[in-house]
């Protein structure tokens, strides 16, 4: 009965009634798309590497090391010389490592040289593969696989040549060694699509001719020749290491920190991650706060439009009163009525959300490489909704309350 | 960095290596670390405290109740189950449990050899150091003789407990809290640092005196 007569009381207040639940809708589509991108955010952050046991580099930091190591952003200090990379691949704890060479670019994009075992440890989001979306594998020394956003970008497919540039956003171009594109990388949301691979031969072979950071002039060594040369790195800028078993990780690590012939660094890459979120994750409970206080201006865009609504309702609570409604009858509609409100404002904000979503999701995905799972709103999502609806309850109490003391005050005659 | 540029760097840095490196760790007062692994059934664990959240002292022990402390602490720590406890359904047995004491000392020349043997590290391996311990004298002096002409200023070190733990534990599964039971027994310490490898990877918490309860159900 009450439920008829609430519904039947918003309907005739139409107008209103929909621009205060469109404005609820907004703010929780708003709040809960944040949280959806903030989340999305961290596990596609947390799943850039996955299966490798240590990261080892030149002693710095940890969140430096992982991110010019795994994100490709800023430069080494230092580079590890091959002989300590070959102590610690001799060790007995090492299942596997893989060498990675930083420091040439190819356009906007870095050149990594590192070996076809790469191909076979990376692994990212919870352990998948790299995989091939065409062509092969390095097969020769100046055979080059690039990531899905190289090839995208730059309109690459398998066969083509390219040059890789010396250093990063340098004028010096390695012209003599062009690369032929052997492979292209599925999409995989990591910063390997955004690098072009090389064998770490190549990044040697295509140094030949260079000396102090310049191309010794008139020199030229024919591709062949190189072929035939001793291509053994003399360093190179991080590795990845796999281990026999998680037990000894922490054994190895220390070793490798306290390596005596050379200062380096070995990192656990998840709490790396961790470290590295704790920075970026000021900026996310920034926007979560910002997000929740628009969710807030909506409720008191409620509260105060059913306050509005009461003057305009003093005759209508006082039939109420005299057809035998008690003041609680009037406290409990006007209740109902927020509730309803914030309701119907927390589903179409469901609704908007899936909808904004299906249409960004794709967006997302091809210019930030994030990708945001639409997932049946679980039980997180269904916890939000009853607090904005009980939230709803709570802001319409004021008023109600006012409701009930004038319906006690009010009578039949409306003086004005 | 260009790999010539680098190997250049490199043979400008060597004869600076030849002569030793001097590094000292880290070292905080009330912050102890515990590193977990798991693997299977197998739970390895290692504790780093410094020695003023367990005894309260970092100085070279002077008397006898000075050792009997950290005789004593040396027993408490190589019960692991009575510091850190998992829950009861991992049904956790204690495999191997060891605890030292090790002091942390600026030594400024040694060779690279010197390295590679801790002994010298360790506290008690200092006996000859100060005249007025000779009760502590039970140890072969002769091959640290090198170290007699070393000022060791007992302030300057700094002593370290060390200990590491096996378990083998039948429902791995159930690993999902420890209880720090080790803030009741040492009352200096404020704060661990966790570092936790499991079957997914590793992740790091900090377990505090206010709340000695670690949940570790995101670590897995």
């Amino acid at each position: 009965m009450i439920l008829r007569l609430a519904i039947a009381s918003l309907a005739a207040r139409a107008v209103t009634v929909c621009m205060t639940i469109l404005a609820i809708a907004l703010s929780v589509a708003l709040f809960l798309g944040v949280e959806k991108v903030r989340t999305g955010a961290k596990g596609s952050f947390a799943d850039t590497i996955s299966g490798t046991d240590l990261i080892v580099g030149a002693r710095s930091g940890s969140v430096q090391l992982l991110l010019y190591s795994v994100f490709r952003i800023g430069n080494a200090t230092n580079n590890i010389t091959w002989e300590s990379y070959q102590d610690i691949a001799d060790r007995p704890e090492v299942d596997w490592i893989v060498p990675i060479s930083l420091g040439d670019s190819h356009r906007q994009f870095r050149v990594m040289g590192t070996t076809s075992e790469f191909f076979d440890h990376y692994k990212y989001r919870q352990g998948q593969s790299l995989a091939l979306q065409e062509g092969a594998l390095m097969g020769d020394l100046f055979d080059t696989v690039i990531g899905a956003d190289v090839a995208e970008t730059l309109g690459y497919s398998v066969g083509d040549p390219i040059v890789v540039s010396h250093g990063i956003a340098s004028f010096a171009d390695h012209k003599d060694q062009p690369f032929r594109i052997s492979g292209i990388l599925e999409k995989t949301g990591t910063p390997v699509d955004r690098t072009v691979i090389v064998s770490l031969e190549a990044i040697e072979a295509i140094h030949v001719d260079w000396q102090n950071g310049a191309q010794i002039p008139g020199q030229s060594t024919p591709p062949d020749v190189i072929r035939q040369m001793d291509l053994q790195p003399q360093a190179i800028t991080a590795a990845l290491v796999g281990l026999e078993s998680p037990l000894q990780t922490f054994a190895l690590q220390r070793a490798i920190n306290q390596y005596p012939e050379e200062p380096l660094l070995a990192i656990l890459p998840g709490v790396a991650l961790q470290d590295l979120w704790a920075i970026v994750g000021v900026a996310e409970t920034a926007l979560l706060a910002v997000s929740a206080m628009v969710v807030v201006t909506a409720l008191i865009g409620l509260m105060a439009t059913i306050f509005a609504s009461l003057t305009e309702r003093r005759r209508e609570m006082a039939i109420y009163r005299a057809m035998g409604a008690r003041p609680s009858t009037i406290f409990g509609l006007l209740i109902l009525e927020a509730v309803l409100v914030a309701a119907a404002g927390a589903i179409f904000g469901l609704i908007f959300l899936y909808f904004g979503l299906s249409i960004a999701q794709p967006l997302i995905d091809r210019n930030f490489g994030l990708w945001l799972d639409i997932a049946p709103p679980g039980g997180q999502e269904a916890l939000i909704l009853l607090a904005v609806v009980a939230a709803g309850a709570i802001v319409s109490i004021l008023p109600a309350l006012r409701a009930y003391k004038l319906s006690l005050a009010d009578g039949m005659m409306v003086k004005t | 960095m260009k790999p010539a540029i680098s190997l250049l760097a490199l043979l400008a840095v060597s004869p600076a290596l030849a002569d030793g490196t001097r590094e000292v760790d880290a070292h905080v007062h009330g912050v102890g670390k515990l590193n977990i692994a798991i693997d299977g059934t197998t739970v390895a664990k290692e504790f780093h405290a410094p020695g003023a959240d367990i005894v309260g002292f970092e100085y070279k022990a002077e008397n006898d109740e000075d050792l009997a402390a950290i005789e004593a602490a040396l027993q408490t720590l190589s019960d692991p189950l009575n510091l850190f406890g998992w829950p009861e359904a991992a049904e956790c047995t204690v495999t191997s449990a060891s605890a030292e004491l090790e002091t942390e000392e600026e030594h400024d020349d040694h060779g690279d050899d010197d390295h590679d043997d801790h002994d010298h590290d360790k506290e008690d391996d200092h006996g000859d150091h100060d005249e007025d311990h000779d009760e502590e004298d039970n140890h072969d002096h002769d091959e640290h003789a090198d170290h007699d002409d070393h000022d060791h200023a007992e302030e300057a070190s700094h002593t370290e407990f060390h200990a590491e733990y096996r378990f083998d534990c039948a429902n791995p599964d159930a690993l999902t809290e420890l209880s720090f039971t080790y803030f009741d027994v040492f009352d200096n310490a404020l704060e661990v640092e966790v570092q936790i490898i499991t079957a997914s990877g590793a992740s790091a918490f900090e377990v505090e005196r206010d709340a000695p309860t670690l949940d570790l159900s995101s670590a897995f």
